[in-house]
């Protein structure tokens, strides 16, 4: 695409004049001047944007388009189905088949409910933590920054691995030390798992969120809140009242990404799954799409589960943000 | 992220296709082997050591859904499957919807069938094709601790109904002791015990599947184990977990319910039970008409893919038709597997050290149960997704959320997808 576009911008300037245009630069008149300038600068952003094209195109825009001519093809069969099949296009049924399985829908669920645990918990614990941070109140602010982000840096399988070993009942030192005070948790229990799984994503990204918020706090200008502490604030105040509204787009942000990142989800309960039958093995839409692909050996279903996924996590990228755009317009 | 999952499909897909096929020109044809048997190795090698015209290049793969299944289903896609894979009962008519096996009655020899116990054979067979010949049949018995049975004074149960007497009795003179098990982990476990009250989850009428997890039979036996688990009468625990092998070793449970290759495995779980433990035969509906459901069992099928059919299925008529072999993978240690072919039954009782239940001849039950198992039981297109949809199910209901009927309720509603789908026709009720 970008090749193309540069090829385009080379052919529409002949050789010889591409000579007196660079000498036009030193004495030429003025208006060529700035015409050359355009085309160069076209060059220039052509050459820059046309790396991410490709890489679009190659990672995205083309499985993409895969995945829905594979949803619309099904190795299909009659009656009973021994020994007659053929791949042959079969339209929306694969569609069909994934809106009408209960399994599918309940994996919303789980990440509905997985949502209204982790966002509130994930914003206010970063937040407080990037509040912290940039009031100053905490010495050695590097070292408490980058000992807050270390976890992001362990892989997500690496954290539910860790995590997973200390639920454990048997194995756990947490577990045993707690049954020592007379408490018996079942982290993996029917009530625990789900807050379970959760803790291990805010664990992974709690830090990363917070350097997200202290970004956005140490972008206000300190006259703004220099202004508030004259007017006799207190930082608890200034924090409510002067900061928090200013880094409201940034929550918005944090907001969008958990969303994205729970529909995303499958690491963490993929682990649980191998030994805690709670977790089921179509727990989340991803594992559903896994599932079906790979377990059942059903590609059609697994591109039409895929593709309704991308459209659901558009639809709420979307709505998510003309809700915090409206927002804006209100103030 | 999206696109990076779809990415990774079609990358999967050409790389699978890469892969050769090695076939010599010259000297003993070679066949591939896949197979999670613990075993297999020992009977390759005999079958190699005692064979010149064909050699088996044999791969163990791991077990259950996320090893070997897939893998088999992911190298036949790719048209590399392996000429002979072993195949449990369960799986197989999704193995014969897909086209990965074969039809094998071209290479079946006149007069081979009958070799095979008809129960057996009925659940490799589907529209009067045999599709593979099963290794062994595991008839459902139920072993318990005969010391413990004495010490409480209890008698062995013969009826559910006795069963569930016997639970309470038991747990009234030991109140830490419970009479079983329930495995919300063993997939398998419900669905014989329904097969042995004469459930038929699946069936085929009129070229339609007939789809029915909540049948009248069904409905009985989850409702019995219902009651069980809610008058904690029996133990939860999955299977071969170390809770269940704790219990078992402690002596606070004090039996199960299991196929006869368990009987192996016990040996293994329990090694200073030894003299202990013995086997009888499962609790009856209906005394005056015994009936028998099987959990676990294995067959062999020659896949689709395969170059070297008819030297494929030598090596397969080879291995569950022939003493040799069966000595062979009983060599590998502890084995009660019990024969689908009769006459090689009393090779394995000879095998097996019967001083472990204090010289019962165990053999004898299990040929006894396996001559009542349940005709007409059929297994359905997508067994292990449905299973595992069941299993999720279970555990819910043994952690108090849901029952054992809306599990099974709620696999039959996961599977129903599966099956439109891919343009069969079904009949759900």
């Amino acid at each position: 695409m970008s090749t193309a576009v540069s090829s385009d911008a080379a052919a529409a300037r002949p050789p010889d004049r591409t000579g007196t245009a660079a000498a036009g630069a030193h004495g030429g008149r003025r208006s060529r001047r700035a015409r050359t300038t355009r085309r160069q600068q076209r060059t220039a952003a052509a050459l820059l944007i046309g790396p991410f094209g490709i890489l679009m195109a190659l990672v995205f825009l083309v499985p993409l388009v895969y995945a829905i001519v594979l949803s619309l093809f099904t190795v299909d069969h009659h009656g009973l189905g021994f020994g007659n099949g053929h791949t042959v296009f079969t339209g929306l049924r694969s569609y069909a088949a994934v809106l009408t399985d209960p399994t599918f829908a309940s994996g919303f669920g789980v990440i509905g409910l997985f949502l209204v645990i982790e966002v509130p918990v994930l914003v206010i614990v970063s937040l407080g933590l990037a509040l912290l941070l940039d009031s100053g109140m905490v010495r050695l602010r590097r070292t408490a920054q980058l000992f807050l982000f270390l976890p992001h840096a362990v892989p997500g399988i690496i954290a539910a691995l860790i995590w997973f070993y200390l639920y454990t009942p048997g194995v756990s030192p947490v577990v045993r030390a707690l049954s020592g005070t007379g408490l018996s948790v079942d982290f993996l229990g029917i009530h625990l798992v789900l807050p379970s799984l959760v803790n291990v994503v805010l664990w992974n990204g709690l830090g990363y969120n917070m350097v997200i918020f202290y970004a956005a706090l140490q972008a206000i200008p300190r006259e703004v809140i220099e202004a508030s502490v004259l007017d006799g604030a207190s930082a608890w105040r200034t924090a409510l009242r002067v900061k928090i509204p200013m880094v409201r787009a940034t929550v918005v942000l944090v907001v969008m990404f958990a969303v994205i990142a729970a529909l995303q989800l499958y690491t963490e309960p993929t682990l649980f799954n191998q030994t805690d039958a709670l977790v089921s093995s179509r727990y989340t839409p991803n594992m559903y799409i896994y599932d079906a692909a790979f377990d059942r050996q059903n590609y059609g279903l697994s591109s039409a589960a895929a593709v309704i996924l991308l459209v659901v996590s558009c639809v709420l990228s979307y709505a998510v943000t003309r809700w915090s755009n409206r927002g804006e317009d209100r103030k | 992220m999206l696109g990076v999952l779809g990415a990774a499909l079609a990358l999967l897909l050409t790389a699978c296709g890469g892969a050769a096929d090695s076939v010599r020109a010259h000297g003993p044809v070679h066949i591939t082997f896949w197979s999670a048997l613990r075993g297999s190795q020992q009977v390759v090698d005999e079958f190699n050591r005692t064979h010149s015209d064909v050699k088996v290049d044999f791969e163990q793969i791991p077990s259950g859904a996320s090893g070997g299944y897939t893998k088999l289903s992911n190298a036949a896609r790719a048209g590399n499957a392996p000429d002979v894979a072993t195949i449990e009962y369960p799986e197989l008519p999704g193995y014969v919807i897909d086209g990965v096996a074969r039809d094998l009655d071209p290479l079946i020899p006149a007069g081979t069938k009958e070799k095979f116990q008809p129960a057996a054979l009925d659940l490799t067979s589907f529209g009067g094709h045999t599709y593979s010949l099963p290794l062994d049949i595991e008839p459902m018995v139920f072993y318990y601790r005969k010391d413990l049975f004495a010490k409480y004074h209890l008698t062995v149960p013969t009826t559910w109904a006795g069963f569930r007497a016997t639970a309470e009795q038991l747990r009234k003179a030991a109140p830490k002791a419970r009479l079983a098990s329930f495995f919300p982990n063993q997939m398998g476990e419900i669905a014989g015990l329904s097969w042995q009250a004469g459930a038929q989850w699946f069936g085929t009428a009129h070229d339609t599947w007939q789809l029915s997890m909540d049948d009248a039979p069904t409905r009985r036996v989850a409702g019995y184990w219902q009651r069980l688990l809610d008058r904690d009468l029996v133990r939860v625990e999955g299977q071969s977990s170390q809770q269940w092998t704790a219990g078992i070793q402690s002596g606070d449970t004090v039996g199960y319910i299991d196929g006869a290759w368990a009987a192996g495995a016990l040996m293994k779980s329990d090694p200073p039970g030894k003299g202990r433990w013995a086997v009888a035969p499962l609790p009856q509906w209906d005394p005056a008409h015994p009936a028998d459901g099987t959990e676990g069992g294995s067959t062999f099928t020659v896949t689709k893919d395969s170059r070297h059919p008819r030297q494929a299925m030598e090596f397969i008529l080879w291995q569950t038709t022939d003493p040799d072999a069966l000595k062979a993978r009983l060599s590998s240690g502890t084995s009660s597997a019990f024969p689908a072919v009769p006459a090689l039954v009393p090779v394995a009782q000879h095998a097996m050290d019967d001083s472990y239940f204090g010289g019962q001849d165990i053999y004898a039950q299990f040929q006894r149960s396996a001559a009542t198992v349940r005709p007409q039981w059929m297994w359905g297109p997508r067994m292990l997704a449905t299973l595992s949809q069941v299993q999720t199910g279970l555990a819910r209901a043994a952690a108090g959320s849901g029952t054992i009927e809306s599990a099974l309720r709620a696999g039959q509603a996961a599977t129903l997808p599966d099956l439109t789908s891919v343009g069969l026709s079904v009949d759900s009720h």
